[in-house]
């Protein structure tokens, strides 16, 4: 083969040494840990049995990550409840979270000063304060506010109360902690999309006649998701694990059920990785629907939207197949 | 006896203590097309964004249609205009962007209906034919399914006026609209212009496109530092200017 005039020149790609041995190391570590989470300890226990007259004796053992119990308890139905009840708390708390974030965020953004500086000093506080003192605090609220109403301040008008007693249970306190914790970062999160969107989009909203509102709603806002997802993404799979906190006021979520088993049968590790393995499993659910949601919004953003993983492996299998075949073709033609 | 689309009148703009518009005086006669010419910074934009009060004008007096622009005189006192009634006002003022401006998040044809759905409530399927009505006047019936990326500047822009035009206005601003195209493109969209001056709509147009200015303009208006420094027929203007500065201008850019 010549290289000047020849239209099938074969490009060598760099081959990168350091690369390879990096790789090769990294895999040894993961060849290790696999090897133990599949590997069994010796119980210290001993089997005796006759073999032909002759007593022989072997050591027992058992799974080093006990999957026996893992599995046993996986589908219990303490644990299922206390994952409705994981899932309920990030659901209802992400909704404050995100709803009550943009009309913060908005209200940041506003013109009037007074509205900016009540955002402002939101934000501030529910940062500037650990989530786990204000779960604590809004579980016992009724110690500084024993009677809530709505009336006109420093009067003594009001239209109608209720004891916090009986509204603020461990449940109710645990969403509206999480809630208006969340809507602190969310705010942030809002803004930083709405002020993603370039001030033509605006103008050009308002030039055609749309009020505030509709340019907000129908031009700003749509254009901001594709900013405002990706991190709020990674708030619901952080809510998701942040949600155990409440089993400090007593709520039974997913931790506080594994708690209450391992804590009747010693069994800890096995209740604690039962646990986990369902809060990776709602996280890998939850990033699908990531993907699928930024893909929605990425709208008219790039040229060609990026293929699925489903479009990505079929892409790959038929490029290899394609390749193996056009390797075949080439060697059949040189015999 | 006049009866001018836009008028003009000793109209003064600052920005933090910078003066950009220092008492200008302009009348825009109906059915006619004003072209601003000027050097950067001379206070072009700005103007046209005051007619439709995208900024607010300091001092002076400001007419569409006969209509005092973001502002009611009531008792002689002058009453800033609410969010609502200035949007309807704009609705009736059409504006093309340099930067186009396309909603990037819909296609080519919600960035043609939505104004019309959502501001005038015109019906989904009245608001699409005309539509494609619109984008077969700016020679992109094919192209509605597209978006914004998707396309070349120059289509940007003629799906822009399509936008504009949707909302049926009496007056049509123009702010630099082929000052982003590459120059092969520039074409397409002053052809589309020179249609809709034709067809007899009030356009200001403000421009760096002498050709332009000198064929289509019924009046050109120079500016200079935030003042009207000479203004008329513009083939008139072009050929022999008065103003010394209006010449070291065209010198530059001819």
């Amino acid at each position: 083969m010549s290289t000047n005039g020849d239209a099938t020149v074969k490009v060598v790609p760099v081959r990168h040494v350091g690369q390879w041995i990096a790789a090769a190391i990294a895999m040894v570590f993961v060849a290790m840990l696999v090897h133990t989470l599949f590997s069994k300890l010796p119980t210290g226990q001993y089997a005796c049995h006759l073999v032909s007259g002759v007593r022989r004796c072997h050591q027992l053992s058992e799974w080093r990550f006990s999957w026996d119990i893992v599995g046993r308890y996986f589908f219990t139905s303490e644990i299922l409840h206390g994952l409705l009840i994981t899932l309920e708390l990030t659901i209802l708390s992400m909704l404050v979270g995100v709803i009550l974030g943009v009309a913060i965020a908005v209200m940041r953004l506003s013109t009037n000063r007074l509205l900016s500086a009540t955002a402002w000093t939101y934000t501030w506080f529910f940062r500037g304060t650990p989530v786990l003192v204000q779960i604590t605090v809004w579980f016992f609220i009724a110690i500084l506010y024993p009677v809530i109403s709505i009336g006109i301040p420093f009067t003594d008008v009001t239209f109608f109360h209720f004891s916090t007693v009986s509204v603020f249970t461990p449940f109710i306190a645990g969403v509206v902690a999480l809630g208006l914790n969340e809507a602190a970062y969310m705010s942030e999160i809002a803004r930083a999309g709405l002020i993603s969107v370039d001030e033509g989009q605006t103008e050009a909203a308002s030039s055609i006649g749309m009020t505030r509102q509709q340019t907000l709603r129908f031009v700003v806002l749509p254009q901001a998701m594709r900013v405002i997802i990706p991190p709020t993404g990674n708030e619901v799979i952080s809510m998701l694990k942040t949600t155990s906190l409440v089993s400090v006021i007593g709520v039974v979520e997913l931790l506080g059920a594994a708690t209450n088993i391992y804590a009747r049968n010693y069994l800890i590790m096995p209740l604690l990785i039962v646990a986990s393995l369902w809060y990776i499993v709602v996280t890998t659910v939850l990033s699908i629907g990531q993907f699928y949601l930024e893909r929605r919004f990425a709208k008219g953003a790039l040229r060609t939207p990026p293929p699925t993983p489903i479009q990505r492996l079929r892409r790959d299998v038929v490029g290899i197949l394609s390749k193996f075949r056009t390797q075949r073709g080439a060697l059949g033609e040189t015999r | 006896m006049s009866d001018p689309m836009v008028e003009v009148r000793g109209v003064h703009k600052s920005y933090g203590g910078v003066e950009v518009l220092r008492g200008v005086d302009l009348t825009v006669e109906r059915g006619e097309v004003t072209c601003l010419i000027g050097p950067s910074g001379s206070g072009k934009s700005t103007l046209l964004r005051c007619v439709n009060h995208l900024e607010k004008h300091d001092a002076g007096e400001l007419r569409v249609d006969g209509d005092l622009v973001g502002y009611e005189a009531r008792g002689g006192k002058l009453y800033e205009r609410n969010d609502k009634q200035i949007c309807a006002e704009r609705s009736r003022i059409g504006m093309v962007f340099q930067r186009f401006n396309l909603f990037q998040h819909l296609t080519v044809l919600e960035n043609i209906t939505i104004g019309q759905m959502k501001v005038k409530g015109v019906q989904p399927d009245n608001a699409r034919a005309r539509a494609r009505e619109l984008l077969a006047r700016v020679g992109l019936d094919n192209k509605e399914k597209n978006y914004p990326s998707q396309l070349s500047g120059g289509q940007q822009q003629r799906v822009a006026i399509a936008r504009a035009l949707a909302m049926e206005p009496k007056l049509m601003l123009f702010d630099e609209p082929t000052s982003a195209l590459d120059p092969e493109l520039v074409g397409e969209v002053l052809d589309v212009m020179k249609d809709l001056a034709l067809s007899g709509m009030t356009m200001i147009v403000v421009t760096h496109e002498m050709n332009f200015a000198r064929e289509v303009a019924n009046t050109l208006y120079f500016l200079d530092a935030g003042m009207i420094e000479e203004s008329g027929n513009p083939r008139e203007i072009l050929s022999a200017p008065k103003s010394e500065r209006l010449r070291i201008f065209l010198s530059k850019v001819l």
